[in-house]
């Protein structure tokens, strides 16, 4: 336990929490389409909600901010992805939900994993705001009104 | 010592270079001191009393390359329910990853998927303690937008070491819709995974190599999806308490059917899925074995999964497993999902619109006869023997004003125990009959103030009978949270399980404490499930991102 505090110590004392820069990775729609995530956030700041749907908060998160999306299209070029972590199991369900529920995101399978494992495999709900492919904002959790706190960081970087 | 050097060695020279490159990793400790307790089933704490169980990750990239390790520290001993095999220390996985156009090499320990997973899935979840990562060569091409294929070797992870079978995999990806260029989503995909591993038995007939082979395809169209997949794996020995059986080897298949339809505000998917002797694992005799340890397949469990309580005492487990003690040769069965989103001001979306789920499943074991004295058995994949498990459930999820918002849940269970445990309930019944409700309401305070409560109840006419239980979250802001619950079996133990505790969230950590009681049971992450022992205790998690 002593060598993994200091092991960390060590780490966090080398890094001033440097911007993280997302993998080269191509997800999939919920077509079958391929989507290359670094042309999505080019010159521009791009929510990535990371959900899946058995997790309760992030499907609490997704629905209240259905409530403002169009609004903040219009006002703001509010623009968010919703990156699902399901998998295999409960995959099917993805779609179902997605429209069941209405949502208006354009919606990313990250079947295999590939970015949560990049990002240390964080807890998820974790909502991300990415400019130029980096990483200037993270929250993972989510309890109402952290919409609201979301919408106002994504202003500072328009 | 030699693990802690090499990991320091790798920081320092991380932090040379970090000018240029990108440095990304987590850190994740979760640990756990362990109570007497006589208030529960069994509660004297096990022997080492403080658990602990520890990763860092931290991964580095630069360029075209991208290198990593997971160091992880069990202390003393992992915690309650986990693999014995992860206790100790020391650099569990690493990995060098060469990625250039559309050509991706890795070198050590590696994660990837074919399909659905029913063939091939290498995964990590740390609640699960599952890490079935093979440590070898992985090569995966794309040799143009529509044709990609994968090819590895290597060994998969049991513990701190390497399991004795060897592992090899190619698979294909064809993307047939980008071929075409339309509209229409068409991917197709073929696999193939061969395991080895020494013989030995004195049957010269004994198979050490066991081949397995799968084809898929999957449509998108307007607003249907179809999924189908087979696969189909050579005969392998059967395991019977840990040892082969010799002369006859059985060989498996699985089919698996999803069709969907959905439109905005409706979704219906219904998921059907047949599978005879579908266990397969790097090291044979490992079949069967209660971490999914070395297992190279993933079936998971199609069911509903929830959060709550009350909704997670009877859950099932899926039955793939070749099991002649229990007369098992697999299981057939499927799920029905539909989601709908009725409009605010609707008759039925009330003033701020209301959202419907309902799911049914059911699953069953194959028609099969077992000649267990002469090691045989006959069993047809479209059959279906007893019913393992059934499940309706329904929930709405509605606004009664801007500030409060409620969830209602009502599920109806049935749970065949001598199955799906492979023993009887508490009270000597193999089956159970259970009804459960659950009332959520989550008030909205305002500046990321917010107030939760639950009530759940479940009545169940076997095991220990009838069951309440209750929560309170109140969030002081989106970063703090407190909660407290219990769980409380009033019919027949008069046990409460309580647990009180928080949360602290910023940014890229997240630090919570927990005290109270875990009834023992089954886990489930993602429709697979550890067992967890009945214990009291203190609870610590810490995770941060880098």
């Amino acid at each position: 336990m002593k060598k993994l505090i200091l092991l960390a110590l060590l780490i966090f004392s080398s890094i001033s929490y440097s911007q993280t820069e997302l993998p080269e990775i191509i997800l999939k729609d919920l077509n079958g389409k391929k989507v290359t995530l670094s042309e999505l956030s080019k010159d521009k700041p791009v929510v990535f909600s990371f959900w899946a749907t058995w997790c309760t908060p992030c499907m609490k998160e997704l629905d209240a901010i259905k409530l403002d999306y169009n609004e903040l299209q219009e006002e703001i070029g509010f623009e968010l992805y919703a990156i699902a972590t399901d998998d295999a199991r409960s995959k099917p369900r993805v779609k179902t939900e997605v429209n069941g529920r209405a949502w208006p995101y354009t919606v990313l399978l990250d079947k295999k994993n590939e970015i949560i494992r990049y990002l240390g495999n964080p807890n998820i709900p974790l909502t991300l705001i990415v400019k130029d492919n980096k990483i200037v904002y993270r929250h993972s959790s989510f309890t109402p009104g952290a919409e609201e706190e979301l919408y106002e960081e994504y202003k500072k970087h328009i | 010592m030699k693990n802690y050097l090499l990991l320091a060695a790798l920081v320092i020279a991380f932090n040379i270079n970090a000018q240029d490159g990108t440095f990304s990793g987590g850190l994740e400790s979760n640990s756990q001191w362990y109570q007497d307790d006589d208030g529960i089933l069994n509660g004297v704490a096990p022997q080492d009393q403080f658990r602990s169980n520890n990763y860092l990750k931290i991964q580095y990239t630069q360029g075209k390359f991208t290198v990593g390790a997971q160091y992880e520290l069990y202390q003393p001993s992992p915690l309650l329910g986990y693999f014995e095999g992860f206790e100790g220390n020391g650099i569990a996985t690493y990995f060098a990853t060469f990625k250039h156009k559309d050509l991706e090499i890795t070198a050590g320990n590696f994660y990837d998927q074919f399909g659905s997973g029913l063939i091939f899935r290498t995964w990590e979840d740390h609640t699960l303690g599952i890490d079935n990562s093979i440590r070898g060569i992985r090569v995966n091409y794309a040799f143009n937008d529509y044709l990609e294929a994968t090819g590895f070797i290597g060994n998969q992870r049991t513990g701190f070491e390497l399991s004795e079978g060897t592992v090899q995999g190619i698979n294909s990806e064809f993307d047939l819709g980008e071929l075409l260029d339309t509209e229409t989503g068409i991917n197709i995909g073929a696999s193939y995974v061969g395991r080895y591993q020494v013989n030995t038995s004195a049957d010269p007939d004994f198979p050490s190599t066991v081949n397995a082979y799968s084809m898929r395809g999957d449509l998108y169209f307007d607003k249907f999806n179809l999924q189908a997949e087979y696969v189909y794996k050579e005969p392998d020995a059967v395991i019977v308490g840990g040892t082969p059986l010799l002369g006859n080897y059985f060989d498996g298949r699985a089919l698996l059917l999803n069709l969907g339809y959905s439109i905005p505000g409706l979704g219906i998917n219904t998921t059907l899925r047949a599978t005879e002797n579908m266990g397969f694992f790097s090291d044979r005799e490992q079949a069967g074995n209660p971490f999914l340890n070395q297992t190279i397949n993933f079936v998971p469990g199609y069911t509903k999964q929830s959060s709550y309580m009350v909704r997670n005492i009877y859950v099932y487990n899926p039955q793939v497993f070749l099991n002649p003690d229990e007369e098992e040769a697999g299981e057939i069965g499927g799920q029905l999902d539909v989601v709908h989103t009725a409009k605010p001001g609707s008759l039925f979306g009330f003033k701020h619109g209301t959202t419907y789920s309902l799911n049914y499943s059911n699953w069953a074991g194959l028609d099969s006869s077992f000649d267990v004295p002469n090691n045989d058995y006959d069993a047809s994949l479209f059959s279906r023997g007893k019913k393992y498990f059934e499940e309706f459930s329904f929930q709405l999820n509605t606004k009664f004003s801007k500030a409060l918002s409620a969830k209602f849940t009502a599920a109806q269970t049935y749970y065949n125990a001598k199955n799906i445990e492979g023993g009887n309930l508490l009270d000597g019944q193999s089956e159970l009959n259970g009804t459960a409700f659950v009332a959520d309401l989550l008030y909205d305070l305002g500046k990321g103030r917010s107030v939760r409560f639950d009530a759940q109840h479940l009545s169940a006419d076997a095991d220990r009978g009838n069951w309440a239980a209750a929560t309170l979250e109140y969030a002081f802001n989106t970063s703090l949270s407190l909660y407290v619950a219990d769980l409380y079996n009033y019919d027949d133990t008069e046990i409460h399980y309580y647990s009180v505790g928080g949360s602290y969230t910023k940014g890229r950590t997240r630090v919570a404490l927990n005290y109270g009681r875990q009834r023992g049971g089954l886990i489930c992450v993602g429709g697979v499930c550890r067992f967890v022992p009945e214990n009291t205790g203190l609870t610590l998690n810490l995770t941060t991102n880098f």
